[in-house]
Formats: C-alpha cells, sequence, structure tokens
C-alpha cells in the first residue's frame, strides 16, 4: 500500500481543474503547474499550490519530463497524475516518477510500453481473444483485401497512417508511411491490415488494481470524428447486439487481464457490418490513461473515475465489483474547440471577452471569462456533458445547452456542433468516424447564414440597453406621432459581411428575451444557437462608405512633387494600407498606400518623375466587391 | 368628440402616406427611402416627433373633392430628437409633386423655420425638391414671405449660431439648390443627389452644352471638386447617419430638463372626450379642461371670484411651470382686467403662458362700450402682445373676433398654436355674419322702399352661414397654416409639454409693456 498526502497535476486547463477538485474531495493536497502562458488560469489559482514549469512552449513546459519531476519534488509531491495527452502515454514519465520515490497515477511503464506499440498491442489483443482485423504481411497483400490501412508500428495520431484502396498504390503508401514513422518516431516498422470502411469508434472504459481486479464500465461511442479528432461521445454506445456488447466488454477485460493493466485505461474498437446483417468489432488500440470523454462514463455509471485513479494508485481495492457496476440512462459529451468549422477546423486564437456555459449540464472547463487562448497548446476550451433517459433526451439536452452557450471573441464550433447535434444524420446514429471528413457531410460544412431571428433579438437587445428615456417629453422612446400610431424603433446593423439589416421594433419589444449577448452602444455579438454573431451600428464617418466611388481604384498624387520610390509592379497583389510608393513634395515624403486589398494594375510613374497634384500614380482593382452600398 | 378624433386619426394617416402609390413605389425602387421613413431614421431610436402643420394644404390643390392633392404640403416637418438634442427637420416629399414649392409648402418650410429660429433649434433639411411648382410661381417666388426668404433664414440663422445642415437626396433644382447651398454642412447621396442651378435641359436650351445631371452636380462633382458639399454618402441611410454624426458635434445645449418632477394629472385625459361638449353653444367648466392637462390636477387659481370668465392660474405640465389662461365665457370688463393682470405677472416671474381658447368675444352692448370694454380689451391684447415669456395657445372650442386677439391668436406670436378637432375660427359666428349681413340688406331694401320675404331672406343668410362653417373649421385654418396643427385633445397635455421643453433653450428677456390705456 503505497499512500501519498499531494497530488502534482501534470497538466492544465479542464482536466487540471477536473484533478484538483477530485483531489480537494478526496484530502489530498493539489499541486499545479503552468507554462507562462498559463501563469494566470483559473485552475492555477485554484489548486493548494502551483508550480511555474517553463516558457509557453509545451517542449520547454508541460512535455519536459525533467521539468514535470523537478517540479514534484520542488513542491513536496508525492504522486504524480498526467492528465490526457501531454506525457500522459509516455512511459518514460512514468518511470522517471516511480525512479523519483514517488506514485504515478495510471498503469505501469512496462503495460504503457506493451500497449503504446500497435504491433505489440494487437498480438496482446489477439493473445487475449480481443478481436482484431485480418492482417498482412507487408509484402504479401493479397488483391481481394483492399482496401487496406498501412499504419507505423510506434505510431499515434494518424501519422505515419495511409489508406490504400488498390495494389497499384501499395508500394508508394508503404514507403511513404515508413518515411513519416522514420521520422516521427524513429522506427519504421509497418503493419498492413483490412481497412474497415464507415466503422463506428466503440471504446470500453477499464479498470483494474494491483489487486487483480478488473472491471469494465460499459462503452462509449466517440464515432463523429474530423480528421481523427472527436468531437461528440456518447455512453453507452446505441444500436449495438448484447452479443456484440458482451464481447466487447468480455474481450477488454480479457486483455487488461493478459497485460496486468492497473488504473484506468480504454480499449478501442472500430465496429462495422459484418456483410451478413450482424455487427463487428476490431480491436483498435488500448489508451493506457484516462480518456478526455470519461465523464459520459461516469454520468451513466455514476463512478468518479478520477477518485478510483487516486484509489488504485494508493493501492486500494476497486471500489465496486463487477456485478456492483451498472449503467442507466444516456450520456452524451461535446468538445468545444477554439476552431473554425468552415475554414477547414482551423485552430482559433484571440482574446476571450466573454463566456456563457449552459446551467443544466456539466461543464468541464478552465475557460470562465476573459482570457487569451493561444495556439500553444490543443484547441480544446471545455466539455459540455448532459444526461436523458435514452439517447433522444439526452440529445434534445444537448441542443439546448448548447443554446446556452456562447463563447465571445474567439471563433469555436460551438455552433457548428449544435448544427451537428440538432442534424437529422446525427439523431438517426448514421455517422461513422470518416463522415465529417467525407462528402457526406458537405451541407453542415457550410457556414451557415445569419438567422433573421438572430438579428431581430440582437436588435433589440441593442435598443434595450441603448435606447433609454431621458429627460423631457423628447427624451421619452416610444416613438410618439402626433394623431398616428408611433414610429416603429428601427434598428440598422451590419453584419460581418458587411450586409445590412434592418429590424422594425414595436414598443413591447423592449425586453430582454434571455439570449446571450455583448451589448454595446456600437453593436451587438450574439450567441444564436451556438453560433456568435457580430452586428455593428456602423460609424457613418468611417469604414469604406465614404470612399465609395469607383475612382477611389486610383492612388494619386497628393501635391505636386517628385516620385521617390515606387514599391510595386503592375500585377503586384496589395492589401489595404500597404504603401505602394513615395512622393516628395514641400519637404514632406508623402506615402501613398492601398486603398483596399487588391492588385495593382496600374503604375502611372517612375522614380524620379515631377508629377502634378492629383496625377495618377497607382491604380488598384479591389480583390472583391467593395462594400460599397452593401 | 371621439368621431372627430377618429376622422383626425384617418384624415392624417392618409397625408401620412404621401404620394401616389405609383410615385411612392417608383421612389422606392431607387433605392431611397420614402420622406417619413428618412425623418424615423435621422431620429434617435424611439423619438417623439411633434410634426408641424401636417395637414397643410388639405382640400387646397387639385380636384374641387381631393382633399389630398399635395398631402402634407409636400414636405414633412417637425421637431424630433437626433443624436440627443431637438432638432427642427423639414424632408421634401418628392412622391408628391416631385416635392416642388406650392404656396402652402413654401409657408410650411417658413413656419418651421420660424419654430427653429424662435426656439433655437438646429435645422435639418432633407432635399429633395424641383424647386418652385412653376404653374403657381407667381405665388411662390417674389413676395416677401416666398421662396426667397427660406435662404435668407438660413443666412440670418447661420448667424445665430443655429446650425444649418442640408442632406441632398434627390434632385436639388433652382430654387432646392440653395438650401444645400446656404447651409452650414452639407451631405449628399452619390449617383441619387444632384444640386445645380439649371437641370440639363434648361442648360441646353441655354447655352447648347449637353450634360448628364451626374456629371453636371452629382454628389462626385459637389464633393470632390466644386466643394458644394462636405460629405459623400453611399445612400440615405448612410447620409442620414451622417448627419446624425454632424449633430453629435454639436456643443451647445439646447432644451433644459423640467425643474420638477412630473406629475399625471389625477383625472385621466381620456375622459376629455366625456366632458367637453362639441357643440360650441353647450357651456361647460373650463377647468374641467384644465384638471386633465396638468401634473396632479392641481392649479392655483388667480381672483378666482373676479372676472369669472375667465381662469387664471399657476399650474405645470410634465414638471414645467405654466401660467394658465382659459375662457370660460364671454370676455366682460373684468375679465380682460384679470386676463392682462395675471399676464404680465406670469411676465414677472417668468413662466411661460398657455392659452385655451374657447372664446365666442367680448361682451358687446351700451352698456359694455360705454363702460369701456374696447380699452379693457385692449390691455389684455397689449399684455399679450407685449409678452416676453413662451405663450402657447390651444383653440379648445370657437375663436372669434377679437377674442381671438386677447387669447393669443396666430397673429401674437405663441410659440405653438394647436387646434382640437371641433375648433371653429372665423372674424365672427356663421349665424351672426348671415344676422349682420341680412340686416344691413334688409335696411338697404327698406330705405328703398321694397319689401323682403322671409323666404328671401333665408335663401340669402344660407349660403354666407355655409360660407363662414366652412371656413371655419379646423381643417380649413390647418390647411392654411393658420395653427401648427390638429391634435387630439388627449394629446394637449404632451404637446404643450413638448413646446414647453423646446421652449427652454433661449433665455426670456426683461419683461416691457406697451401703454396700457386706462
Amino acid at each position: 500500500m503505497t499512500t501519498f498526502s499531494s497530488v502534482l497535476i501534470a497538466n492544465r486547463g479542464e482536466i487540471a481543474r477536473r484533478v484538483i477538485l477530485a483531489c480537494r474531495e478526496a484530502g489530498l493536497r493539489s499541486i499545479a503547474v503552468y507554462s507562462d502562458a498559463d501563469a494566470d488560469a483559473p485552475y492555477v489559482r485554484l489548486a493548494d499550490d502551483a508550480v511555474r514549469l517553463g516558457p509557453t512552449p509545451a517542449s520547454e513546459s508541460y512535455l519536459s519530463v525533467e521539468r514535470v519531476i523537478a517540479a514534484a519534488v520542488e513542491s513536496g509531491a508525492e504522486a504524480i497524475h498526467p492528465g490526457y495527452g501531454f506525457l500522459s502515454e509516455r512511459s518514460e514519465l512514468a518511470r522517471a516518477v516511480v525512479d523519483a520515490g514517488l506514485v504515478f497515477i495510471g498503469p505501469t511503464a512496462d503495460v504503457m510500453d506493451a500497449m503504446g506499440r500497435k504491433d505489440r498491442a494487437r498480438a496482446i489483443a489477439e493473445r487475449a481473444g480481443v478481436p482484431v482485423t485480418p492482417q498482412y504481411a507487408v509484402a504479401a497483400v493479397p488483391d481481394d483485401a483492399y482496401p487496406v490501412l498501412v499504419k507505423a508500428a510506434a505510431g499515434g495520431g494518424g501519422k505515419g497512417m495511409r489508406i490504400v484502396r488498390e495494389a497499384s498504390a501499395l508500394a508508394e503508401a508503404v514507403e511513404a508511411a515508413g518515411r513519416e514513422a522514420a521520422s516521427a518516431f524513429g522506427d519504421d516498422t509497418l503493419l498492413v491490415e483490412t481497412y474497415v470502411e464507415a466503422g463506428r469508434h466503440v471504446e470500453v472504459q477499464v479498470f483494474g488494481d494491483e489487486h487483480g481486479n478488473v472491471v469494465h464500465l460499459f462503452e462509449r461511442d466517440c464515432s463523429v470524428q474530423r480528421r481523427h479528432q472527436k468531437v461528440v461521445e456518447e455512453a453507452p454506445a446505441f444500436g449495438l447486439t448484447d452479443e456484440l456488447r458482451r464481447t466487447l466488454h468480455e474481450s477488454s477485460v480479457a486483455l487488461c487481464r493478459e497485460v496486468g493493466y492497473t488504473g484506468a485505461g480504454t480499449v478501442e474498437f472500430l465496429v462495422a457490418d459484418d456483410g451478413a446483417g450482424g455487427q463487428r468489432a476490431y480491436f483498435l488500440e488500448m489508451n493506457t490513461r484516462l480518456q478526455v470523454e470519461h465523464p459520459v462514463t461516469e454520468e451513466v455509471t455514476g463512478v468518479d473515475l478520477v477518485q478510483w485513479q487516486l484509489a488504485v494508485a494508493a493501492g486500494e481495492q476497486l471500489p465496486l465489483t463487477q456485478d456492483e457496476i451498472t449503467a442507466t440512462g444516456h450520456a452524451m459529451e461535446v468538445r468545444v474547440y477554439a476552431e473554425d468549422p468552415y475554414t477547414g477546423f482551423l485552430p482559433q486564437a484571440g482574446h476571450v471577452a466573454a463566456v456563457a456555459w449552459p446551467e443544466h449540464a456539466r461543464v468541464e472547463t478552465d475557460l470562465l471569462g476573459d482570457a487569451e487562448v493561444s495556439t500553444a497548446y490543443d484547441p480544446m476550451l471545455g466539455k459540455i456533458v448532459v444526461t436523458g433517459v435514452d439517447r433522444g433526451d439526452a440529445r434534445r439536452a444537448m441542443v439546448a445547452a448548447l443554446d446556452d452557450t456562447g463563447i465571445f471573441g474567439i471563433t469555436t464550433n460551438v455552433g457548428f456542433v449544435r448544427r451537428l447535434v440538432a442534424s437529422g444524420e446525427f439523431a438517426a446514429g448514421g455517422i461513422h468516424t470518416a463522415w465529417l471528413d467525407s462528402p457526406a457531410s458537405a451541407a453542415l460544412l457550410e457556414p451557415p447564414s445569419l438567422p433573421e431571428l438572430a438579428v431581430t433579438a440582437a436588435a433589440r437587445l441593442w435598443a434595450t440597453y441603448d435606447v433609454v428615456e431621458a429627460d423631457g417629453v423628447f427624451g421619452s422612446v416610444d416613438g410618439w406621432r402626433s394623431g398616428g400610431e408611433p414610429a416603429p424603433l428601427t434598428v440598422v446593423m451590419t453584419d460581418e459581411t458587411g450586409h445590412r439589416w434592418t429590424s422594425r421594433l414595436g414598443p413591447d419589444d423592449l425586453a430582454d428575451g434571455g439570449e446571450l449577448a455583448i451589448v454595446d452602444h456600437d453593436g451587438v455579438a450574439i450567441a444564436w444557437e451556438g453560433q456568435v454573431w457580430a452586428l455593428e451600428l456602423p460609424d457613418p464617418m468611417r469604414g469604406g462608405h465614404q470612399r465609395g466611388a469607383a475612382t477611389d481604384a486610383d492612388v494619386v498624387s497628393p501635391m505636386p512633387g517628385t516620385v521617390l520610390r515606387v514599391d510595386v509592379r503592375e500585377g503586384d497583389a496589395v492589401s489595404a494600407g500597404q504603401t505602394l510608393g513615395v512622393v516628395e513634395a514641400m519637404k514632406m515624403e508623402l506615402p501613398l498606400s492601398a486603398p483596399y486589398d487588391g492588385t495593382v494594375s496600374l503604375v502611372g510613374a517612375a522614380v524620379g518623375d515631377q508629377v502634378p497634384i492629383k496625377h495618377v500614380l497607382f491604380t488598384v482593382d479591389p480583390a472583391t466587391t467593395p462594400a460599397s452600398g452593401a | 368628440m371621439r368621431e372627430l378624433v377618429d376622422q383626425l386619426r384617418e384624415r392624417l394617416a392618409t397625408v401620412r402616406t404621401g404620394g401616389s402609390e405609383a410615385a411612392r413605389s417608383r421612389h422606392v425602387a431607387r433605392g431611397k427611402l420614402l420622406p417619413r421613413d428618412r425623418v424615423d431614421r435621422l431620429l434617435d431610436p424611439g423619438s417623439p416627433f411633434l410634426e408641424i402643420g401636417a395637414l397643410a394644404a388639405f382640400g387646397m390643390y387639385g380636384a374641387p373633392d381631393d382633399d389630398y392633392a399635395v398631402p402634407s404640403a409636400g414636405v414633412i416637418a417637425g421637431i424630433g430628437r437626433v443624436s440627443g438634442r431637438e432638432c427642427v427637420i423639414v424632408a421634401n416629399d418628392a412622391t408628391v409633386k416631385g416635392g416642388t414649392y406650392f404656396p402652402m409648402t413654401v409657408k410650411k418650410h417658413l413656419r418651421a423655420q420660424t419654430v427653429a429660429r424662435e426656439n433655437h433649434l438646429p435645422c435639418l433639411y432633407l432635399v429633395e425638391s424641383g424647386g418652385a411648382f412653376l404653374p403657381m410661381q407667381d405665388e411662390v417666388f417674389p413676395d416677401r414671405e416666398h421662396f426667397g426668404r427660406i435662404f435668407y433664414n438660413q443666412a440670418q440663422m447661420s448667424a445665430m449660431r443655429i446650425p444649418q445642415i442640408a442632406a441632398v437626396l434627390g434632385s436639388s433644382t433652382a430654387g432646392g439648390a440653395y438650401v444645400p447651398a446656404m447651409s452650414d454642412e452639407t451631405v449628399i447621396v452619390k449617383e441619387q443627389g444632384t444640386i445645380f442651378l439649371a437641370g440639363p435641359p434648361l442648360v441646353k436650351a441655354a447655352t447648347g452644352e449637353v450634360v448628364t445631371a451626374e456629371d453636371l452636380g452629382g454628389g462626385d462633382v459637389h464633393a470632390r471638386t466644386s466643394g458644394v458639399v462636405d460629405h459623400l454618402a453611399d445612400d440615405d441611410e448612410h447620409a442620414l447617419q451622417i448627419v446624425r454624426s454632424i449633430v453629435g458635434t454639436f456643443e451647445r445645449p439646447t432644451s433644459e430638463p423640467a425643474p420638477h418632477e412630473p406629475v399625471p394629472p389625477r383625472e385621466d385625459p381620456e375622459t376629455l372626450y366625456d366632458v367637453v361638449p362639441v357643440d360650441g353653444r353647450t357651456p361647460y367648466d373650463v377647468r374641467e379642461v384644465i384638471r386633465r392637462v396638468v401634473d396632479d390636477s392641481r392649479l392655483h387659481e388667480f381672483k378666482p371670484l373676479y372676472g369669472e370668465t375667465l381662469v387664471c392660474g399657476f399650474a405645470r405640465i410634465e414638471g414645467y411651470p405654466v401660467a394658465i389662461v382659459a375662457n370660460n365665457g364671454i370676455l366682460f370688463s373684468e375679465s380682460a382686467l384679470k386676463g392682462a393682470h395675471f399676464v404680465e405677472l406670469a411676465n414677472q416671474r417668468g413662466i411661460p403662458l398657455v392659452f385655451l381658447q374657447n372664446i365666442t368675444g367680448f361682451m358687446v352692448g351700451q352698456e359694455y362700450e360705454n363702460r369701456g370694454i374696447a380699452k379693457d380689451g385692449a390691455k389684455l391684447v397689449t399684455a399679450v402682445a407685449s409678452s416676453v415669456v413662451p405663450k402657447f395657445t390651444v383653440v379648445i372650442g370657437g375663436s372669434y373676433g377679437a377674442g381671438n386677439y386677447g387669447m393669443c391668436g396666430r397673429s401674437y406670436d405663441p410659440r405653438f398654436l394647436w387646434m382640437w378637432p371641433n375648433a371653429k375660427i372665423s372674424v365672427m359666428g356663421g349665424e351672426q355674419a348671415a344676422a349682420v349681413l341680412a340686416t344691413v340688406k334688409r335696411d338697404g331694401l327698406e330705405k328703398r322702399g321694397e319689401e323682403w320675404s322671409a323666404d328671401d331672406e333665408a335663401a340669402f343668410r344660407a349660403p354666407i352661414r355655409e360660407q363662414f362653417d366652412e371656413q371655419g373649421s379646423a381643417y380649413y385654418s390647418s390647411a392654411r397654416l393658420w395653427d401648427d396643427g390638429i391634435i387630439d385633445p388627449v394629446d394637449t397635455r404632451r404637446v404643450l409639454a413638448m413646446g414647453l421643453q423646446v421652449a427652454t433653450a433661449v433665455p426670456v428677456p426683461e419683461p416691457r409693456f406697451g401703454l396700457f390705456r386706462m
């Protein structure tokens, strides 16, 4: 029995917060670590102690075994919880922790090594009777085996992985995957397996202790993925036959027993039609850590998995036997990412001005308000978890929760996930792991247009905020007209594309409808079905308006003078404000800048030329139609 | 009364639709806002708008049965709040005869300018006008109170530091061209607004030059080359927002908030419909009206026991102190003396005067003439005419004869003069006029020894009565801008308060009265 009274959490963000709170509940001292970027993060303040790991880059902070161990020693931590991501699956850390005389909250380094390599893990799985995909020698793939998946034995995260649909493409794929694997993992060993099309991702939560007990805590479905990144997770997995479910559970437990697994782990499978009206499962890999999506399992089983991790690491027996573990209802989680789903899920960074998370949902996040989001780490901002009596119920709860979510200041996937969860495809359960990356999802990946209802709501909010009674009868805001109907309260706002929206409000419209929004005199940012829209009351004296005429393409000499510099050539692409050249006149050097983004179509003078006032020096054709009249 | 108010609302609704359906569709199809939408968009969101002369030109032009040939005289005028301060807005309605100026259009434009000058309100002109309505050029062009006076006023007000701002939202030709040119700061809509003294056809006729309207005086020309305008806007909406921005730069404060907390009347103003008889011959106590207009229905009555046919007293309307002078019967010498005293008192205290007019005239007859009712009436007229405090008049019933003068009719420069829909205005009642004229005629006939049958006399009297009835109606008055508009009696409190509020911008000078004939 190895007891400990303090835990260093070698992670950041929402999982750090999750473990800190679990430690507090268990009566353990929590120690946070942080990089410079996270010095002001809420989880750092939440922990009993906090230690700086290093500068912002993960390699010099959260990914540095050396610094994590040093922080633990410095802070007197007796155990280390790795969270997930970063060093959580590095046996190197597990070993170093033990070498330092501390407790590693997770499986042993040897088990991590064994399960960390795809070839070894597959061999162990086969030994334990876990169903696996047919495998082939690289040099002997039969013609009828296609499509096949070529993957690096040491790999992960999609690196060194290729789908090959016909024999002629195999050699090239093998070469490329091998090269990638060698550079990424220092090992070019490759596996070739049958590629399972349109499979669903189903994973089994397992737990083992040092006393030889192993249990499963049912399974999760994580089929909604984009580029191998999970977006929505659920427990239990829906639509599995009892037989398949039993196979998954039993084989996962068997796998753990085979390797002597301790702590929390997840056995991942692909589930696909077997071609004969039934379902088949294929072993994918085992994750030797807590999963991001662990809350959905907690919600259906009522088990606090982090508490179990702490207990098991302290050498205790698993709190429950297999028979005592039950699953009730349906839980669903979405991951909220700082990314733009409509530009290929590009990660987003910037200043978060305000955040509203749903009240009637479990929210795991460390983003609690005003904060900077950088691209230095994973773009996940938090998770929203809901439950229901069944899947439909949970799905409706999730839609409602996402409607109550508003993250202002940076682009997130909330609106997109809301559309996804509300979609017919998702409701029908027909989404497989490649769906979001396939043409089938094209409609969902089209950026939505601003709903008129959102505009009206924004107008109403603005009016409620800004149109307030002032002094005297003229200060009333009732739109009074002598002997007639009151004038509607008209609010004109422009959206981000420059489109102008006119909303006419009646006197009864001045009320807060409970929308999530940031409102000030100059505009409104409103969260509508998770999507944040910015509407502004344009400043008439600013922007392209005043320069809207056609002749604005011409950049003219503001004075008679000498051309001092010409910085562009015809055909050059220029951006608004970029200096095109310089004219010297009246002892001043006058830079001439591009009026908007576009292409230089004319250079009207050369260096040294004497030019009269209003001489056209450059003509810039706009990149797109200017916002005139918009 | 409710029926009269319903009729008023209906007529106002009709004039407020503006020009013909076809003209409005054409206007909108060109991407322009209708003039009333322009006014709404120029005003602060939710701002009230105190319209002036909404029924101007009602029944005056066009076919005899067409009351709406030139709705609102083709121009919208009124006071509303823009960027937090009250302004006078004058907006041409190009859907009505191209926004050209009829005689009443000129008169209304000038009236709006007078309101602006008297209350130091910035003027915002939304210009889209072809200039004078040529078939009536003799009635709009040359006289003192004709077209030229508009520009004279602009210069005068600019000199008084009352801002003159114009937005050219359409063709602004000839006389129309001078409104922006005479303004302090001007906006034009590109490819929509034009300013020129003479349009392309006239230019061609005069010099043979062939030129497009845009090249002659379009927004680009004036914003970049001629300097006639200061701001180039993309469209109506943008232009109006620029005007709002311009008004936002005015530092001089305008109206002042009410010095007292407003209190609603104890008696619901809606009940005015029930307490005021429509037939002017039915007497009632004017205090019933006052109670439904003033704060807390509270009146500090002056000399309640003397000259009882004129009710005088101090009260508040929406927190603004007022001195009320209200008819409660025919004017006798005592009533006139009491009124003169009270008007002087209001001037001493610097409290604005509110006249509630319902007057058939001064008492006539030997006794009264011999006792000098003429000089007592003159005292009241002198006091009213010499008043330096802002005056407001509401004709709530009859407005006849010299009673109109003593009770601050239009000639006595009230800041505003409003009429209730039941109001009547003429030199005397139709019946009396017919009787006077019949007597004169009968005397003439009898002198010549001729007889005049009762039937003949009735036939003689009827058209006179009809003429007086028609010309005495509130609509006849409002059409000719003898007043600033017909109001729903329920709005009396509000309309007066609006006038009182804008009047606070101008300090009240020291009182000084003309000679009172003793």
